[in-house]
């Protein structure tokens, strides 16, 4: 044996571990995290760190208990935890994350092989589950905390504290408003600021609300190349063709456009779910394919469906379809270019040959088959 | 600025760039290995007890893809043995004692040869591409279609190399000179030189010395820019078909140093026997891009160049460049025509770490640069489905090393493709 290491090449590799890009997904989350703070007080934190505590926990249970080796060190527990906690209300009983957690990291994440192998979005099928286990906390948001009047600094401290709501501090969401509207026929954008939108001052989730902290995140993301970017880009473009599209008859179409834009989980979905590793196509045609399918499916729902949002919806969907999507197939390099022609013919031939093996079949009599 | 699609960026440690090319010290015994080329073994001309000159045949060509071995030291021929080559497994090589005399021999210079004159050169002298793959270089000024282009590939894309950015800038002229031999021998009136970005000095130095004829490609700085296939498409952006050859798109692509040894052998008559070779590595003093004579010893040129740095930090020794280099065991192979640089790395220089989950992250699939599936193929090899990884084109993997570069999960996959490349050749899987 000689003294030194024997490999097969490449010798050498990226700085970038799982755990690194686990790391950068932590950062981009931080400015969502805050202005869930400046926005709701500091309840929306603690629910973000019982969430992370609880997925790490269960991740590390699971491990123990099925002898697998750990795997809590590469972080991805703790972005399930944190994503989880930004899609839940900013006011939530405590049981509520705990159970959203275990839901997610041992349900959807570990008992379908862990990291990389879930067939869905842990925290999107988390939330889902949440909507239809415990519809009514999932759905009532509290005001953002007005500081106009400086006494409501205290509310910081104590919004949440008491977890049953009275009334007089929930709101609604504005797609609930605009829901309304494509009912009533009214303007869509009745009572909504863009501003106040795009800085998360409304009801809603927690990190949902704020699209500019969001965004700051996405660009994090896509500078540090860790999410692939044309998922976002496709998801928010198609989004609002398809709107455009869907409410070409109304007269509001322009506020249908912007409020579906920075309402919702929308841009948040896009930028930290829809590019979840283990669920989204990698191939260019099929990447193109489920951004079309996520933001019509998010525009069918939100205008026909019973719910006003559909985000998470339209990302469970495409998750689902994304092993189809993947069977698409690539072109290596030097490959035959193939005309649309010749793609046709191909299909003709495959046809023609098909129905010519059934003809030989039914000719050649039943017996051997 | 010209490129391919996919690749990535490993850091290009290109620590010798300003050392100039010296003549390395010669060890007492050297082994020439009788195979330093792809193709048929040379054959020996010499026994035990003959006395050889410097640039002496002592191996004859053993085919037509196969090349000559030429003594780099006049001495004593003491026999044939048994070593390991830098690649892997065996072959057997000349010994010959040094007498430190070096009387020189060599071929007649040609004045102004003709095309046939300088491919019967070229193959007489020994010249293979001197990149690294070794492929006689005769063969490819042979093509079997026809040429209308010659691609020189000065990309040195591997990280640590500079051996042929020296020869750029030190020997500017005899590189051009080869080209334009090339060029004749090809009947070719357009050749292109692709050079990295990340070499302004050899872009100046060229473009002030090449003639019209010749023009200097400035290619993105990005792993594999030297890949033929990539480097081709940058450059005329021909696509090679899948399986094909550089001809099928009317292409030759040859290395710098392989138009540098070529002019050498033409002009001067000097058959190949010695190349320009870097050392680099935490593990040497010494770092440099030095003239080494075939069949020096590994163990030689770390002796020379360790300098004071002690030898248990030298952790692994590479054989040609970080990414598609082969890893020694020990010290015991020897400097062949397609050297071109020795390694010696520190732990901390090259990766130890061990391969975890794969996150289905896609970076393989979106930094292959032959459009692979490189996710796919790891899965269909790990579950012994060969005909899947036929099917999904492994064959047509370079074995460039990106796809492992670049996975955050470590996962060995290119080593998974060798193996199933292998496998499936031996069960010849279509």
């Amino acid at each position: 044996m000689g003294k030194y290491i024997v490999s097969s090449s490449p010798h050498i590799t990226s700085p970038s571990t799982t755990r690194t890009i686990m790391l950068d997904v932590i950062i981009a989350l931080c400015p969502a995290v805050l202005a869930s703070v400046l926005i709701y007080g500091f309840y929306p934190l603690f629910v973000t760190l019982l969430c992370v505590a609880s997925a790490v926990f269960f991740e590390w249970l699971f491990n123990v208990i099925t002898k697998k080796k750990q795997t809590v060190g590469d972080l991805s527990a703790v972005v399930t935890g944190i994503i989880l906690a930004l899609n839940l209300p900013p006011v939530v009983p405590f049981y509520v994350p705990m159970v959203g957690a275990a839901f997610a990291i041992i349900v959807v994440k570990m008992l379908f092989g862990g990291i990389g192998r879930n067939f869905a979005n842990p925290a999107i099928t988390a939330r889902i589950f949440l909507m239809l286990a415990w519809t009514g906390v999932m759905t009532s948001f509290v005001k953002p905390i007005d500081l106009s009047d400086g006494a409501n600094l205290f509310a910081y401290f104590t919004q949440g504290v008491n977890i049953n709501l009275p009334d007089a501090i929930t709101t609604a969401t504005p797609l609930k408003g605009v829901k309304d509207a494509i009912a009533s026929g009214a303007n869509p954008a009745e009572g909504l600021n863009a501003l106040d939108m795009f800085l998360g001052r409304i009801g809603g989730s927690a990190g949902e609300v704020s699209t500019l902290a969001v965004l700051i995140g996405g660009i994090y993301l896509a500078v540090r190349k860790v999410i692939d970017v044309r998922i976002p880009l496709i998801y928010l473009a198609s989004t609002a063709v398809f709107t455009a599209i869907f409410f070409a008859g109304s007269e509001y179409v322009g506020e249908y456009v912007w409020t579906y834009m920075l309402g919702g989980g929308l841009v948040f979905g896009a930028v930290f779910m829809a590019t979840d590793y283990a669920t989204s196509p990698k191939s260019a045609v099929a990447v193109v394919i489920y951004g079309l399918g996520l933001g019509f499916l998010t525009v069918v729902i939100r205008k026909f469906g019973t719910m006003s949002e559909g985000v998470s919806f339209a990302i469970l969907l495409m998750n689902v379809v994304t092993p189809l999507l993947e069977r698409i197939k690539v072109r290596t390099f030097g490959a035959p270019e193939k005309s649309v022609r010749d793609m046709l013919n191909g299909i003709k031939e495959k046809a023609a040959a098909k129905k010519a093996a059934k003809a030989a079949v039914a000719e050649g009599g039943e017996g051997n088959e | 600025m010209k490129t391919f699609r996919h690749g990535t960026h490993p850091p290009a440690n290109k620590i010798t760039e300003d050392r100039q090319l010296v003549d390395f010290e010669v060890p007492e015994i050297l082994y020439f290995a009788l195979s330093q080329h792809i193709g048929a073994p040379a054959k020996p001309v010499v026994a035990a007890g003959d006395t050889v000159k410097e640039g002496q045949l002592i191996a004859e060509s053993g085919g037509f893809v196969s090349a000559p071995v030429y003594s780099s030291v006049s001495g004593t021929v003491k026999g044939i043995v048994s070593l390991p080559t830098a690649t892997g497994g065996k072959c057997d090589h000349i010994v010959v004692e040094n007498d430190f005399k070096y009387e020189k021999t060599g071929l007649t210079p040609l004045e102004n040869p003709s095309k046939e004159e300088i491919v019967a050169r070229v193959k007489e002298a020994g010249i293979v591409g001197m990149g690294g793959a070794t492929f006689p270089t005769h063969v490819k000024l042979s093509p079997s279609k026809p040429v209308d282009t010659l691609i020189i590939n000065a990309a040195e894309c591997e990280p640590y190399i500079t051996c042929d950015y020296r020869l750029l800038v030190e020997c500017t002229d005899e590189v051009v000179k080869g080209v334009l031999l090339l060029m004749k021998a090809l009947g070719v009136d357009k050749a292109y030189i692709g050079v990295e970005s990340n070499k302004p000095l050899a872009i100046k130095a060229l473009a002030e010395a090449c003639p019209e004829s010749v023009e200097v490609v400035k290619l993105k700085t990005k792993y594999p820019q030297g890949a033929e296939k990539q480097l081709i498409y940058a450059v005329t952006h021909r696509k090679v078909p899948a399986g094909g050859l550089p001809m099928d798109v009317g292409c030759v692509v040859d290395n710098v140093h392989t138009a540098y040894s070529t002019a050498r052998a033409v002009l001067l008559g000097e058959p190949l026997y010695m190349r320009a070779m870097t050392v680099s590595g935490g593990g040497v003093e010494h770092i440099g891009n030095y003239r080494v004579r075939t069949g020096t010893t590994y163990s030689f040129v770390y002796e020379k160049t360790r300098g004071s740095v002690p030898e248990e930090e030298t952790g692994k020794v590479i054989s040609g460049g970080p990414m598609m280099g082969f890893s020694q065991a020990d010290l015991r192979a020897c400097c062949t025509k397609g050297t071109s640089s020795l390694l010696f790395l520190t732990r901390k220089q090259f990766n130890m770490m061990e391969p975890t989950q794969c996150i289905n992250c896609g970076r393989c699939i979106r930094n292959c640069p032959m459009f692979l599936l490189p996710r796919d193929l790891e899965r269909a090899v790990i579950a012994k489905d060969f005909e899947k990884a036929a099917a999904l084109g492994v064959a047509n993997c370079m074995e460039c090393g990106v796809c492992s570069y670049v996975c955050p999960a470590k996962r060995p996959l290119v080593q998974a493709f060798r193996l199933a490349k292998k496998t499936i050749r031996e069960r010849g899987i279509k």
